[in-house]
């Protein structure tokens, strides 16, 4: 199998390894190996130094890790001294995590879903969640196969490569894209629940959205929408217990 | 209630384990997604309706959860499977508010279990330092073997106690009707706020509220019409 091909199939499984230690870093490594097999042949020494740095503490966004990685495996391959290598790698941590995730974690991810929350309730069924898996996929595909290539094809001018790449204007669009879905998306759902009940209990259904979304606000993130929907739960059983 | 045979079992534990997996680890393909994964479940179980239910009612909660960073956030796939199961064959205005109560538990613990493994990734690492230390690819590769069926590990064993506390509580509680009823309500404007909180938080202040605003008009259209 093509050894870019081996890479890009490793670089799905680049979280596998993930700690608070390292973060990425052993999953970088293993993406890595296909790569850097060529270079066992001509520079031993520096095969094996190559090897280390590749598994060293690495952090940022999964669908984006193919950009370091192909950079870094370029810079190996050109003799690059090793402590700029991993200064690249460093410098690279933030812009591709915040990158990542505001494209994926907070645009795409939230918009296809709310595209296919809507589409569910109005009777798509399979097609929503099969629509929703496939976008989603083979758009996170084609990002990982852009990324690899980008990265293998930039080496150290990795970082000029994306800032004049289709990436930063992508991340414009999503977060918008995410609202319209997400916002369109709520009260639709909220119908769909809501219309096999009376007036009262939407009333009651009302309350409690009201009140935990305050709460949640105001003592969040140790209240989290989880931590209330368990107190609110337990609550009702315990009145309903007592006879309220 | 649907009774809990291996015929069921069986298939949404292997089910659950894939979808552990799809969270961190591998293929990230989404598969994790309370919609896709409490959709799925169904099917294997035979009660899709059950399925779509209690997916995007877990999806709604999921939608607060933004898993950027080392942030920690719960595991809502085994958990939406272990939900489905109990909710199968029941009428879900009836069976709702109990399934969520239990997924919702197990979802802070696969988010518990998270953790567990990370930590012990962190202590295989250690272990391989000298390895590492010298470059040794193999030494990589058997690290991210283990790590990856601890993980399988994690969601099998999340999902299949998820299963048995699932089918204990389907043979031993039984809630009069009002208060099942009013357990879905509470499960359901629960679920309401926490998505209602992801979508305001995701868009800020600005243009993009303005976009959330746009949906929302729409969403009450649609609403509306339908």
């Amino acid at each position: 199998m093509n050894r870019q091909l081996r890479a890009l199939l490793r670089l799905f499984a680049v979280q596998g390894t993930w700690n608070y230690e390292r973060m990425l870093g052993v999953g970088m490594g293993y993406a890595a190996e296909p790569l850097l097999e060529d270079l066992k042949a001509v520079d031993p020494v520096r095969h094996g130094e190559a090897v280390v740095r590749s598994a060293e503490f690495f952090n940022c966004n999964p669908n984006l890790a193919g950009l370091a990685l192909g950079a870094t495996t370029r810079a190996e391959y050109e003799a690059v001294p090793g402590a700029q290598i991993v200064r690249l790698r460093t410098a690279l941590c933030s812009p591709l995590g915040s990158m990542g995730d505001q494209l994926f974690w907070a645009g795409l991810v939230p918009a296809l879903l709310g595209v296919a929350l809507v589409a569910v309730v109005l009777g798509a069924g399979w097609w929503a969640i099969l629509g929703f898996l496939l976008t989603y996929n083979a758009i996170r595909l084609w990002t990982a196969y852009w990324s690899l290539r980008l990265g293998i094809a930039s080496g150290m001018r990795v970082g000029a490569a994306i800032s004049s790449s289709w990436l930063p204007r992508a991340i414009e669009w999503a977060g918008p894209a995410a609202g319209l879905a997400l916002g369109a998306a709520v009260p639709v759902v909220a119908g769909w629940y809501l219309r096999d009940f009376e007036w009262a209990a939407m009333v009651g259904i009302a309350g409690v959205t009201v009140a935990g979304f305050a709460l949640t606000r105001w003592f969040g993130p140790g209240l989290t929408s989880v931590r209330f929907a368990i107190v609110a739960m337990v609550a009702l059983l315990l009145f309903r217990r007592i006879g309220l | 209630m649907t009774e809990f045979s291996p015929a069921i079992v069986i298939p949404l534990v292997l089910w659950g384990t894939l979808v552990g997996l799809d969270l961190v680890s591998v293929p990230q393909a989404m598969i994790s997604r309370p919609l896709v994964a409490g959709t799925v479940a169904g099917a294997l179980a035979g009660d899709v309706e059950t399925g779509l239910r209690i997916g995007v009612l877990f999806e709604l909660f999921a939608l607060d959860v933004l898993p950027v960073g080392a942030v920690r956030y719960p595991d809502y796939g085994p958990a939406t499977v272990s939900a489905v199961a109990l909710g199968l064959g029941t009428p879900w205005e009836l069976g709702l508010g109990i399934s969520t109560a239990l997924g919702l538990v197990f979802a802070l613990l696969g988010g518990w279990s998270l953790q567990v493994v990370r930590r012990s990734n962190a202590r295989a690492i250690q272990r391989h330092a000298a390895a590492l230390a010298a470059g040794e690819s193999s030494a990589i590769r058997w690290l991210q073997y283990g790590a990856i069926l601890r993980d399988a590990a994690r969601g099998f064993i999340l999902t299949l106690a998820g299963l048995v506390v699932a089918s204990t509580i389907a043979e031993s509680v039984r809630l009069d009707r009002p208060t099942a009823v009013a357990l879905t309500l509470v499960a359901i404007g629960s679920a309401l706020a926490a998505g209602v909180n992801g979508a305001v938080r995701g868009s800020g202040r600005g243009t993009r509220l303005k976009w959330l605003l746009a949906g929302v008009s729409a969403g009450v259209l649609i609403t509306v019409l339908t």
